[in-house]
C-alpha cells in the first residue's frame, strides 16, 4: 500500500514557522481586518506587497530572480499559517503558487527577469487559464486557439471560472496551437502562452458568485496577438506543462483549511464568557483538530516529497480528495452543533465566516479538479500486490 | 527518532506471514488462544521488545516495538504482544516489579485500594492465558497470580479473549510496588490506545491490500471491476483509510518517544475510528458478497478493526479529552497544536 513518510521539521524549519507566526501577530493583528476562508480570501495587495518584502513570496523561486531558493516544505511552512489565519492571500495567491514556479522551469530568460521579480514582491496578480464553458474535467477538449501572425500568434476563444481576471495582471492560458485534425492525440499540438489581461481585445467579465461575491470571470480573447517573447515553454509541449502546474495545484493546505477560521472564531466566540466549553462543543473540537494534525502531516509528506525530487501526484490527489471534503465536513459540524440560523445581518467575524462557508462550501471538492477526477488518478496509482508502480 | 531496525520488521513480517495463517487465526477464534502464534513470537523475543534487557525484556526501542505491533495488525495475529510489551512490562517496569516470561493480560481499568484489599472489575485481553494479571490503583502496581483473580470468559466481536476480571484480595498477598510516576495509570492507558492505534493502521493496510487485489482479480462485465470508477472510489477511499491511520501512528509514536504523545494518541484515536468506519464500509463495499464469508479473509481485518477501536478508552472518550484539551488552550492557541 501506498505510504507517506512522516516529517519532522528542522529546527530551521521551525525558526521559519515562529517568524511567520510573529510576522502575522504584528503586520495582521487578530481583530483588525476580517479575516478569510482559505485562498479565497480578500485581494489587497499592499498586504500581498509587505509579505513579497519580508521574503515570504516565490520561497521556492531562484535568488536571481528575487525569490529566495527555499524549499517546498519552507513554502508550505509560510502558506499555511497565511492560511490558518485568514490573511488576505487573494492577489498574490495563483502568481505565488503556480505562475511563478512554472516560469521558473519552463520560461525563457527574458520571461524570468520581466515576471519573477515582481511575483517575489507581491506586485503580480495572475490568473490561470484553463477551463472552458465547454472543457473541465476533460481538459484536453480546449477549443481556444492561437493561428500564427508574423512574430507571434493571435489567440481567440473563451476561458471560464477564473478567479479575478478582472484585477489581475496577467493569465497563462491553455490553447491549441495545432488543429485537432492534425494530430493523433487531443493532447497534442496544445501550448501555454501569457498573456496580458490589461489588452484591451481581453474582456474580462465578472460571473456572479453563488454568495453574491463577483471575482469569478469569463475572459473572451478576441483576436488578441501574443508575441513570440511570450510563448510559455515550448510550442506543442503544453499538455506536458499543464500537467506539471496542476501538481502545484493539489496536496497543499490551501486544500483543507478553508474553514479552519470558523471552528477558531466558534471557539472564541463560546469561551468568551470563560469557564470551559460544553462537551458537545469539545466533541466537535476534538474531531476538528484531529483532522488538522492528520492532514497537516499527509500534506507536509507530499511538500517533503517534492524536495526530495518525488513526484507525489497520487499522494496529492489523495489528499485533496480528503482534504476538501473534509472543508465541507467541518462546516457541517458547526452547523450541526449551532441553535441558529446563519443570518446575513449578523457582522460579526463568525457570523459572516458562517454566511460565507455555507454558500461557498461546494466549491470546495470542485476548483483545481473535482475529486470525480482526483478519484481517477489516484486509482491508478493503487496497484494490486507484486507489481511496482 | 530512530527509525525501526529493517531487519527486524522483514523477520516478523516473514515469520507471522508463516504463522498467523488465515486457519491458525480462525482455530484462534474458536478456542480462544494460539499456542502457535504465541511461542513463534515468544521465541523471537517480541513481547518484551522496548523493554530493558536489565529489567527483563528484548531491549530495542518504541519504533522497533511499533513496528511490531504494526505488523501484529497486518496479519491478524491473535497474540497478546501489545499487552505484553507495550502496557504490561512498560507498567511493571515503572514499578520495578519482576517481568514474567510469559503473556502479561492488563486490566482495562483502574483498581481501588480499600481497606488494605485490591479491588477491581474490569476486562483483560486473553486474561485466561496470561501468566500475571496486571492492575493499576493509584500509584501502586499490581501483579498478580492466575489463582489470584477471579476470570469469566469473554471475547471482543473479532473472537479473540476478552475476559472479565475481578479482584478482591488483600493487598499484602499481591506482588506489588509503588511507581515513580504519579500517573501511571493515564500513561499505561496511553501506550494501551496507541498500541490499537498502530495495530488498526496495519489491518487498515493490509484490507486496502486486499482490496485492490481482489478488485483486479474479479471481473464482471467482461473487465476487472477495478476498471469501474465507483469501484475506484471505493479503492481511493480504503487507501485514504489507510494512509491517515499510518500518519497518525507513526506521527504519535515518534511525539511518545520524545516524552510527549498526550494530544497526539488522543488525536490519532479520533483519526482511526473514522478510517475504520469509512475503510471497513468500503473495502467491503468494494469486495461485495464474499467479503462478508467467513472463507475469505477480509473479515479477520474488518472484525479486528471494530473491536479495537472502542478498547483502551472509547473514541468518545478520547475525543471529547482533547476537545477540552483544545478549549483549555483557548482559540489563539489552538492551531499551535496542529503543527505541534
Amino acid at each position: 500500500m501506498i505510504r507517506f513518510a512522516p516529517v519532522e521539521l528542522t529546527e530551521s524549519e521551525r525558526q521559519l514557522q515562529r517568524e511567520v507566526i510573529a510576522f502575522l501577530d504584528a503586520e495582521l493583528p487578530r481583530g483588525t481586518f476580517h479575516p478569510g476562508l482559505g485562498f479565497n480570501a480578500a485581494i489587497d495587495r499592499g498586504f500581498s506587497q509587505r509579505l513579497g518584502a519580508a521574503g515570504y513570496l516565490g520561497m521556492a523561486l531562484p535568488i536571481a530572480y528575487g525569490g529566495h531558493a527555499r524549499s517546498a516544505v519552507d513554502r508550505f511552512i509560510v502558506v499555511e499559517q497565511l492560511l490558518r489565519w485568514g490573511a488576505p492571500v487573494g492577489h498574490h495567491w495563483v502568481a505565488d503558487r503556480q505562475s511563478g514556479p512554472v516560469i521558473a522551469k519552463f520560461g525563457t530568460e527574458a520571461q524570468k527577469q520581466r515576471f519573477l521579480p515582481g511575483i517575489c514582491r507581491g506586485e503580480l496578480g495572475f490568473c490561470i487559464g484553463m477551463s472552458e464553458p465547454d472543457s473541465g474535467s476533460d481538459l484536453a477538449s480546449i477549443s481556444s486557439k492561437a493561428t500564427r501572425d508574423g512574430d507571434g500568434w493571435v489567440l481567440e476563444g473563451t476561458k471560464i471560472w477564473t478567479t479575478s481576471a478582472h484585477e489581475h495582471d496577467w493569465i497563462i492560458v491553455l490553447c491549441r496551437t495545432t488543429p485537432r485534425a492534425e494530430v493523433d492525440d487531443k493532447r497534442q499540438g496544445l501550448s501555454q502562452l501569457i498573456v496580458d489581461l490589461k489588452d484591451p481585445r481581453v474582456k474580462a467579465t465578472p460571473i456572479p458568485f453563488i454568495d453574491g461575491t463577483a471575482d469569478f470571470c469569463e475572459v473572451v480573447f478576441d483576436q488578441v496577438f501574443v508575441p513570440d517573447e511570450l510563448v510559455l515553454g515550448e510550442i506543442g509541449q503544453g499538455w506536458a506543462q499543464n500537467t506539471s502546474e496542476l501538481a502545484y495545484e493539489r496536496g497543499g493546505p490551501d486544500r483543507w483549511l478553508s474553514t479552519y477560521m470558523l471552528v477558531e472564531e466558534l471557539l472564541r466566540r463560546e469561551s468568551a464568557t470563560g469557564g470551559g466549553v460544553s462537551d458537545e462543543l469539545a466533541d466537535l473540537l476534538g474531531e476538528a483538530i484531529a483532522n488538522y494534525w492528520n492532514l497537516h502531516h499527509l500534506s507536509l509528506s507530499v511538500a517533503r516529497s517534492i524536495d526530495d525530487g518525488g513526484a507525489p501526484a497520487v499522494e496529492s490527489s489523495l489528499v485533496k480528495e480528503m482534504g476538501t471534503r473534509f472543508e465541507q465536513d467541518v462546516v457541517t459540524a458547526v452547523l450541526a452543533y449551532l441553535d441558529e440560523a446563519p443570518n446575513a445581518a449578523d457582522g460579526s467575524t463568525f457570523g459572516r465566516l458562517l454566511l460565507t462557508s455555507v454558500l461557498t462550501q461546494p466549491s470546495f471538492t470542485i476548483r483545481g479538479g473535482t475529486n470525480e477526477v482526483l478519484r481517477s488518478v489516484a486509482a491508478k496509482g493503487l496497484r494490486p500486490s507484486g507489481v511496482s508502480r | 527518532m530512530t527509525a525501526a531496525d529493517p531487519l527486524l520488521v522483514e523477520t516478523i513480517e516473514r515469520l507471522l506471514a508463516s504463522v498467523s495463517t488465515f486457519d491458525e487465526v480462525e482455530h484462534a477464534e474458536a478456542t480462544g488462544w494460539s499456542a502457535g502464534v504465541w511461542r513463534a513470537v515468544a521465541d523471537a523475543g517480541f513481547p518484551w521488545v522496548g523493554t530493558d534487557e536489565a529489567q527483563g525484556g528484548s531491549g530495542g526501542t518504541l519504533a522497533d516495538l511499533a513496528a511490531i505491533l504494526h505488523a501484529i495488525g497486518r496479519f491478524a495475529a491473535p497474540v497478546p504482544v501489545a499487552e505484553t510489551a507495550m502496557v504490561g512490562s512498560w507498567v511493571l517496569a515503572q514499578a520495578g516489579l519482576a517481568i514474567p516470561g510469559g503473556p502479561i493480560s492488563v486490566v482495562d481499568q483502574p483498581g481501588e485500594l480499600r481497606d488494605g484489599r485490591l479491588q477491581i472489575a474490569g476486562v483483560g485481553a486473553w486474561a485466561r492465558h496470561a501468566e500475571r494479571i496486571v492492575v493499576v490503583a493509584g500509584r501502586t502496581v499490581c501483579s498478580l497470580r492466575p489463582d489470584q483473580v477471579e476470570i469469566a470468559t469473554g471475547a471482543n466481536v473479532a473472537g479473540e479473549a476478552r475476559d472479565r476480571v475481578r479482584v478482591e484480595v488483600p493487598l499484602a498477598e499481591i506482588d506489588h510496588a509503588v511507581a515513580d510516576d504519579a500517573d501511571v495509570w493515564a500513561a499505561a492507558r496511553r501506550r494501551g490506545a496507541l498500541s490499537r492505534v498502530i495495530m488498526a493502521a496495519g489491518a487498515l493496510d493490509a484490507m486496502a491490500q486486499l482490496t485492490v487485489d481482489y478488485t483486479h482479480e474479479r471481473r464482471q462485465f467482461a473487465k476487472p471491476v477495478a476498471t469501474f470508477q465507483a469501484v475506484q472510489h471505493h479503492l481511493v477511499t480504503a487507501a485514504q483509510s489507510a494512509v491517515r491511520a499510518r500518519m497518525a501512528a507513526d506521527v504519535a509514536v515518534r511525539a511518545l518517544d520524545s516524552g510527549g504523545g498526550e494530544f497526539e494518541i488522543a488525536a490519532a484515536r479520533v483519526v482511526v475510528d473514522d478510517a475504520i468506519t469509512v475503510g471497513t464500509r468500503a473495502a467491503h463495499q468494494a469486495h461485495a458478497a464474499i467479503g462478508v464469508t467467513r472463507e475469505y479473509a477480509l473479515h479477520q481485518l474488518t472484525r479486528r478493526l471494530w473491536a479495537w477501536r472502542h478498547e483502551w478508552g472509547t473514541t468518545k472518550q478520547w475525543r471529547r479529552q482533547l476537545g477540552h484539551a483544545v478549549a483549555t488552550g483557548g482559540a489563539d492557541r489552538m492551531y499551535d497544536l496542529v503543527t505541534g
